[in-house]
């Protein structure tokens, strides 16, 4: 019974949260079913069946249920009594008229309280229920929500089609979203096929008792990639940039990684040798009086990647000998350096200084020009590939055997007669590259390079991408960049309540995998032999070990 | 693996190359392309401008303008209802790309407005023009946006907001023949718009047989002015020029009457500047402060203005937060009076846009707005500058209204 | 003897040497050419000087914070400068309030002690909440996740203060008595500069009592120092841990305070910037070491304020303000290079994982 208040009380003050932040205001905004339910009402029905969920029990999840939406009642009654919004400027007249549906304070409470038991009541139901129903029940719902939120970018990628796809279309959807019948045949469909892959899934597990996983993940990961490769060409050039923004992550994931992941070292300044790759090729190609020479992007390519090592062999040279956190720092204050002289008035006339450097060509092949988002993700994507072989074939090579005894223990990779400076120097040096590539392309794809595109939090972003797909892997860096950077560009509409999200979903993500969404088998063992060495002694209340 | 890659690139090739083309459809034939609006579809707008980060309120302010337009004509055109897609661009050319993209690639988008910063306007009227939309820019004040030398890529680029060319030479004419100020120092924060501007008057200025002591530079974030305050007293400058945004220049305004030697030193911003908040950011050194920027007195400006100021009050509980809404009513304005007089109704009620014309429309239209007249030049320049010099009178930040705190002080 | 070490020279020290030599003679030479010129006169460098001092006070509060946290947990705490932000905020709204009714102008000293007690509620209760929801599963500190985790608790805390209390810039209230100066030595001295100064050299002298001669900063130092050794001699490393969120959260909460107080502006991503410099300053002078911190804080204050005029206005720089924040991390690689564990720092008992 407690339990169940508590967890009420947990997901109560998050509830108190979002509103107090303006979120649960701006979700409110968004239909997910016109004119019956907004994805803010969805969100609170979360809480409260998420709590009920949580508390297992029928009876105790309608209370938590309940309980839930005690402080979210209690934030109400304070709202409608004294005007709050002079100060939190999330609570205003919009959000008591949600919470109450306008029918005032008290009824509001009433309403808040019977639906959260009502909430938390079914999710507990739906927790103890069959497996049949809840295979029916969540790809519904979630499907309803997916096809409810992203409604606009759906309807975008099925405007270009009549016929039976575009009667579907209409049927399904209208001007502001999902209507209630799409909503209803969304669900009934989706149920429907959770089912029959459920039972093809069970009727071959039984037949292949003891099956090859390997060959399952592959598979799996293959069906996937060929979904991503395909679906700009079919979805439009709107997904295609998007989709090129993530591929230009993944390539920098991949240099970040060999440097993080394979060599240990903690590089905080990678946006430096991106913003080498930028304007390398803007200074080579560009056709404005800045640029140095006027060459085909395909020459300039190289240079840039060529310049880029060199500056991340440079780098590397003064930091040889610092470790741990501050390499951290020190490569921090690296990448912030470039930035400042990229904006600089004192590197102005090279650099271009804040108006930066404009009138990039877009690359050529013969006549045709590269120009739209979709050819250039597919340039972007080529270029991964590339990538992605190089670097596959380096972590299975002596130099990145060098490196993981590096990443372990520098003073016995030393003893064991590896040579410290070549390796970090390398690893510097082949990291930038892949880096360069992504800035060169980045260049060609804005037509202009401005200094205020080369921010320290672009090295955050990607350190964070590398750890929550997965350090060390490959297929990790692909995960975490379609997760941490695909997904918020498809959220803009919600602003900065994004950068909530992000923040939340990395707290979260590493809590429950801190080794990441695709992690590399070595990966996985190293993280949890810990966890079984300590279950294995005696089962008491482990010491928490001293941090390694 | 292979032929799968081949056979999407064509498919790709195929998708790349649906820039405009000529067609005709229903009732109209046009070069560039047809827009075919269903009986009681909505008239798609679409419009990108900042609406996160430090700069939300120059967006959002915008935003607003062009939704008072909106429902000053009733909501509707021609029968359709009127709906805006809004993008947020964060005020930087990725951003700026990605917005563009994501309305170009709609074909139902009829004419974009916005967006706030020219940064992002660069990549994306070129995107926007490949599918033959015109993008009217309610905010992005870059001389080369609408300089007889631009490329051919930004043909459908028009804007409702005057050129940082003649804000600055106006400028520097008030500094140096009104106040007859010898010399002046200028200060930057490493943005596009504040460098250009401050280069332009700089430049202007030097003409003029005006010294420029020295060209500063800030970055946006900084609080700590005081070491580039005294550097800046130890040259003695009559004047320092800096048309920063609302944080850096409270800061320089407030720490400019703490720095020996800056006493008599007069203090001139630049348009971002207009807001309450940044009466109460820079505290009691407000007074005296002045900025430049066009003439928005009911006499240079459509009369209509003060009725626009008091709808916006109404509407949104708190008078305009930044400078620049008048600019975007005026380029809805456009946009609509552009629709109407191209758009023709074929007897099913639907609507039909063609491009070109649309485009052409654009150009051609004259009216008064509330920010003054609009007439297009052949380079998409529409607004008529009339430049003035504000002055702020009170540092509450409650007496803020345009016209009367700050107030014109010239000409 | 020289010759010897010549010889042994390989490449890397060729360069290291060079870039020693560079630093020292753009620090030189532009030292020279600014003092030569002569712009500048005594009055004006105290000024710089005095800039140098209070900032500098303030990036070594901070710093304190991640210092600390740094020994116990091993994890770099990229969520204090929000923390800084919190107190910041809070004060602000106690702050407003009286001086509107006048009460700052009456009562200095009672006003400043009630913004800043808020401030340190405020501050120290959100540091220790971020401890129990999302560093407290990370005791095991293994591989970079709680780092991340600790990148996902700044922009949560950022964007939830942006959402509760909008993007507009606040400002605190300009009381006269902290705009007076001081009159020393024919110098003029801003109140509020000397306030700021002293109070932060107070505070930092009684967490330095505090860590040395209690039992629980000894307990600190214990499990800093080795947390399993501390364990076993009995010392509840939990509240330990949460002694040392509370000490950092309340410099932080007090810095945010003195930097609002100085710089008036308080906003949601007020406590990036600082919190970055006071990260380096804190590496700077030797992480886990607490002098240190305070040593690399006031450092960073004055190279941040007197470099600039001081090193590149000899060589003709132009707009060197903006190269401020490359001077500063110029310096701040320079010593990590030179001595790779800051300027107190020993060397770091385990690696990092």
């Amino acid at each position: 019974m407690r339990r169940a208040a508590l967890i009420g009380l947990g997901f109560g003050a998050g509830a108190v949260h979002l509103a107090a932040v303006g979120v649960l205001l701006a979700m409110h905004q968004r239909w997910i079913i016109v004119d019956a339910l907004t994805l803010g009402q969805a969100a609170l029905l979360l809480l409260a069946g998420g709590a009920g969920a949580m508390a297992q029990r029928q009876v105790f999840g309608a209370v938590a249920g309940a309980i839930t939406a005690v402080p979210l009642a209690a934030l109400l009654a304070v709202m409608s009594l004294v005007p709050l919004n002079s100060v939190f400027i999330a609570l205003s007249h919009d959000l008591l008229d949600m919470l109450t549906l306008g029918l005032g304070p008290a009824a509001g409470v009433a309403i808040l309280i019977g639906g959260g038991a009502i909430a938390g009541l079914g999710g507990a139901l739906l927790r103890n229920s069959s497996p049949l129903v809840r295979r029916a029940v969540f790809p519904g719902t979630i499907s309803i929500a997916v096809a409810g939120v992203f409604q606009e970018l759906i309807q975008l990628m099925l405007q270009q089609y009549e016929g039976p796809v575009g009667d579907f279309r209409d049927f399904v959807y209208t001007w502001e979203g999902l209507s209630l019948q799409g909503a209803i045949t969304i669900f009934v469909l989706a149920a429907l096929f959770s089912e029959v892959l459920g039972f093809v899934w069970r009727m071959r597990a039984e037949r292949n008792v003891g099956g090859d996983h390997r060959r399952e993940r592959m598979i799996r990961a293959g069906i996937a990639l060929a979904i991503l490769i395909v679906l700009p060409a079919v979805a439009g050039s709107y997904v295609g940039q998007v989709l090129m923004l993530v591929g230009l992550y993944i390539l920098m994931g991949m240099g970040l990684n060999l440097e993080v992941g394979l060599a240990g070292l903690l590089d905080l300044g990678f946006v430096a040798f991106f913003a080498v790759g930028a304007y390398s090729t803007a200074l080579l190609t560009a056709g404005s009086a800045h640029a140095l020479a006027d060459l085909p992007f395909w020459m300039a390519m190289p240079i840039s990647v060529l310049l880029a090592v060199v500056v991340g062999v440079l780098f590397g040279l003064p930091v040889l000998g610092v470790r741990g956190d501050y390499l951290a720092v020190a490569t921090m204050g690296l990448g912030e350096i470039v930035r400042v002289i990229v904006q600089s008035d004192f590197a102005a006339p090279l650099l271009g200084g804040a108006q930066g450097i404009l009138e990039i060509p877009k690359p050529r092949i013969g006549n045709f020009v590269l120009g739209s988002p979709v050819s250039l993700f597919y340039l972007t994507l080529v270029a991964s590939a590339v990538a992605a072989f190089v670097a596959w074939r380096l972590e299975n090579s002596r130099l990145g055997r060098a490196w993981e005894a590096l990443r372990d223990d520098e003073d016995v990779a030393q003893a064991l007669g590896i040579n410290l400076i070549r390796a970090k120097l390398l690893a510097y040096g082949l990291g930038a590259a892949f880096a360069g590539l992504a800035g060169s392309i980045f260049a060609t794809m804005l037509t202009s390079v401005y200094p205020s595109s080369f921010q320290l939090l672009i090295s955050i972003n990607v350190l964070a991408l590398i750890i929550v797909g997965g350090m060390g892997s490959l297929p990790g860096v692909v995960l975490g960049s379609i997760v941490l950077i695909g997904l918020p560009e498809l959220l803009r509409e919600f602003g900065e309540y994004r950068y909530l999200f992000y923040g939340a979903v990395l707290i979260v993500m590493m809590r429950l995998r801190p080794e990441g969404l695709w992690p590399s088998d070595v990966r996985q063992r190293e993280l949890h032999a810990a966890d079984e060495t300590l279950a294995l002694d005696a089962g008491a209340d482990a010491v928490p070990a001293q941090p390694r | 693996m292979g032929a799968l890659l081949k056979w999407s690139a064509g498919v790709a090739l195929l998708c790349a190359s649906q820039a405009a083309m000529a067609a005709t459809v229903g009732p109209v034939t046009d070069d560039l392309g047809v827009i075919r609006i269903a009986k009681g579809a909505p008239i798609q707008i679409g419009a990108y401008w900042v609406l996160s980060g430090a700069d939300t309120a120059l967006g959002l302010d915008e935003k607003r303008g062009v939704e008072i337009a909106f429902k000053d004509v009733g909501g509707k055109l021609l029968g359709h209802p009127l709906k805006l897609n809004a993008e947020d661009d964060g005020c930087n050319a990725e951003g700026g790309q990605t917005a563009a993209t994501k309305l170009a690639a709609n074909p139902q988008t009829v004419i974009v407005l916005g967006p706030a910063c020219s940064s992002a306007a660069t990549p994306g009227a070129p995107i926007l023009w490949q599918q033959g939309i015109v993008d009217i820019c309610t905010a992005c004040t870059a001389p080369a946006l609408t300089a007889s030398t631009r490329k051919k890529e930004y043909d459908g680029f028009a804007r409702t907001v005057f050129s940082d060319a003649e804000q600055g030479k106006a400028d520097a004419t008030y500094i140096h023949n009104v106040l007859k100020a010898p010399s002046v120092v200028t200060i930057h924060d490493g943005s596009p718009y504040a460098q250009q501007l401050q280069q332009v008057m700089a430049d202007n200025f030097k003409q003029m047989g005006g010294k420029v002591l020295s060209q500063e530079a800030i970055a946006p974030t900084d609080v700590d002015m005081k070491p580039l305050l005294t550097r800046i007293a130890s040259e003695k400058p009559d004047l320092i020029y800096f048309p920063v945004f609302t944080a850096a220049a409270a800061q320089i305004v407030r720490q400019a009457r703490g720095t020996p030697g800056l006493e008599k030193t007069k203090l001139m911003g630049g348009g971002s500047l207009l807001s309450a908040d940044f009466i109460e950011a820079a505290g009691p050194g407000v007074v005296g402060f002045i900025i430049g920027y066009p003439d928005l007195s009911p006499e240079a400006m459509g009369q209509n203005y003060p009725k626009f100021v008091d709808e916006y009050k109404k509407a949104y509980n708190e008078a305009p937060i930044s400078g620049y809404h008048a600019n975007a009513y005026d380029g809805a304005m456009l946009a609509i009076k552009a629709i109407e007089k191209v758009a023709k109704t074929d007897k099913d009620g639907a609507l039909y846009i063609g491009k070109k014309a649309l485009r052409d429309a654009v150009f051609a239209i004259k009216f008064d707005g509330i920010s003054g007249p609009i007439a297009c030049d052949q380079y998409g320049e529409c607004s008529q500058f009339k430049p003035s010099v504000l002055e702020f009178t009170s540092s509450d930040p409650k007496t803020f209204g345009v016209g009367k705190n700050p107030k014109k002080i010239w000409p | 003897m020289v010759g010897r070490y010549i010889a042994r020279l390989n490449a890397v020290d060729v360069v290291l040497w060079g870039l020693r030599v560079g630093v020292v003679a753009v620090v030189v030479i532009g030292t020279a050419g600014t003092l030569i010129k002569g712009r500048y006169n005594a009055a004006q460098w105290f000024d710089f000087v005095m800039f140098g001092l209070t900032i500098g006070s303030i990036y070594a509060q901070i710093a304190l914070g991640y210092t600390m946290v740094y020994g116990v947990l091993r994890l770099i705490n990229f969520a204090h400068g929000d923390i800084v932000m919190t107190g910041a905020f809070a004060g602000y709204f106690v702050a407003m309030p009286l001086d509107r009714s006048g009460f700052l102008e009456d009562q200095p000293v009672v006003a400043m002690a009630a913004v800043l007690l808020v401030a340190v509620i405020v501050s120290t209760s959100v540091a220790v909440l971020t401890e129990r929801i999302a560093y407290r599963p990370f005791r095991r500190v293994v591989g970079l996740a709680p780092l991340i985790c600790a990148i996902g608790v700044s922009f949560f805390l950022e964007q939830t203060f942006r959402g509760m209390f909008g993007s507009a810039v606040k400002s605190y209230p300009d009381p006269p008595w902290q705009r007076a100066a001081f009159h020393v030595l024919g110098f003029n001295v801003p109140r509020i500069d000397v306030l700021v100064i002293g109070l932060a050299l107070l505070f930092m002298g009684l967490l330095y009592l505090v860590v040395q001669r209690t039992r629980m900063g000894t307990a600190m130092r214990a499990v800093a120092e080795d947390g399993e050794a501390a364990a076993l001699m009995g010392i509840d490393v939990n509240k330990v841990v949460v002694f040392t969120f509370v000490l950092g959260g309340a410099m932080a909460g007090i810095a945010g305070v003195f930097y609002a107080f100085v710089y008036k502006q308080v906003y949601f991503l007020m406590g990036f910037t600082p919190g970055i410099k006071a990260f380096g300053a804190a590496v700077l002078g030797g992480i886990g070491n607490i002098p240190g911190a305070m040593l690399g804080g006031f450092f960073l204050g004055m190279v941040e304020s007197v470099g600039p005029t001081l090193f590149l206005d000899g060589i003709g720089i132009p707009a060197p303000y903006q190269l401020r924040d490359l001077i500063a991390f110029t310096l701040l690689i320079m010593v990590l290079i030179f001595r790779p564990h800051g300027l107190l720092g020993e060397a770091l008992a385990r690696k990092r994982a």
